[in-house]
């Protein structure tokens, strides 16, 4: 298979969306993953200010539970990790690079890529989560939830992309 | 016995791993861990995005309320995604902004790491980051964060009418989008 020969994107997404189905059918939620990142920054705060950790009250929900890394979301993306690393070994598309828009210098990227970051992390928490576990698992479910956050998602995107030209073209 | 299934611990993590290499491979495989396609969309040059995430509503949905009608699967035993309006509006909005300066969203950035991206696991540092901002933040905005709840609110219930015929308005929205797009990515 040649470089960047990926599959349909039809194709791709019915996979996905039969893996998301297996998943409402087994577990009985849905696919998710920023509350992965959530849950390593309250453990790994944990692990360094116990005092302080405990005093952030969001993060008492992952941390005042007998063992927090036991997590079905964390092994999920642990999961998610390897299918991404043999599936861009199959399709002969795993390189190391710092990838970027056609005209950004590589401190603009660092920048880009943690400020951009920092909002989804923010943005994740306050819409109870992300492309995962709202916009797909909640618009599969028809809630009003994934349906809310799609559309306000490619609105607020929309806008960038209109005022930032120069991110990514 | 009806779906969702019951496990312990251990098999449900042991399932978390497996559900997720299909996860990922299935993003990888569609292009979703490579930036440039990430955020086509909103330049309108690359309609994976949309194309994906819609394909995998569609399937997913048609199959839950498939199963939800023939009874093979208590649909009041699987936890919907709650909703809270105002914060999600917000919420995605802000998200849809991060996800084009950064190129990723938290699930894509893991597979644009693990194909080798650099720039992917500095995007994961930063939504750590920006959690740890929120639970700063947390005790000034819970009035916010939890205002406007509707619980498990569906579409269907909401407006009243049966979830197949919200589904014709689903098919109809993405069939026509996806006519659009193949017709628009022939033209240029």
């Amino acid at each position: 298979m040649k470089r960047n020969d990926f599959w349909s994107p039809y194709v791709a997404g019915a996979g996905l969306g039969l893996t998301l189905l297996a998943t409402f059918t087994i577990v009985g939620w849905g696919l998710g993953a920023s509350s992965a990142f959530s849950l390593l920054t309250g453990v790994g705060m944990s692990k360094l200010s116990p005092e302080y950790a405990q005093s952030l009250e969001y993060f008492s929900q992952y941390l005042n539970v007998k063992a927090p890394l036991m997590n079905w979301v964390l092994f999920e993306i642990i999961g998610l990790f390897f299918g991404a690393l043999a599936a861009a070994h199959i399709g002969g598309n795993f390189k190391f690079k710092l990838d970027k828009g056609a005209n950004m210098g590589n401190g603009t990227r660092l920048f880009t890529a943690f400020g951009g970051g920092i909002l989804i992390g923010f943005a994740s928490r306050l819409a109870r989560g992300c492309t995962s576990g709202v916009a797909l698992s909640g618009g599969a479910q028809l809630a009003v939830s994934g349906w809310i956050f799609v559309i306000s998602m490619f609105i607020g995107g929309f806008i960038v992309a209109a005022l930032f030209r120069m991110l990514w073209s | 016995m009806t779906a969702p299934l019951v496990f312990s611990q251990g098999t449900g993590l042991l399932l978390a791993v497996i559900l997720g290499i299909f996860f990922g491979l299935f993003l990888e495989r569609g292009g979703l861990g490579n930036p440039h396609k990430l955020t086509g969309v909103f330049y309108l040059t690359d309609f994976t995005v949309p194309k994906v995430m819609f394909t995998a509503i569609i399937v997913a949905a048609t199959g839950l309320y498939l199963l939800s009608d023939l009874k093979l699967l208590d649909m009041s035993r699987v936890w919907i995604v709650p909703t809270f309006f105002w914060p999600q509006l917000l919420g995605g909005a802000l998200f849809g902004i991060g996800f084009v300066f950064s190129g990723y969203c938290p699930g894509t950035a893991v597979a644009g790491f693990a194909s080798g991206r650099i720039d992917a696991l500095v995007t994961m540092a930063g939504i750590g980051a920006g959690s740890f901002v929120f639970a700063i933040l947390y005790p000034y905005i819970e009035g916010f964060y939890l205002s406007s709840p509707m619980d498990g609110a569906t579409l269907p219930k909401v407006l009243g009418i049966s979830h197949w015929f919200v589904m014709v308005f689903v098919y109809a929205l993405a069939g026509g989008m996806f006519y659009l797009m193949e017709r628009y990515e022939r033209r240029n």
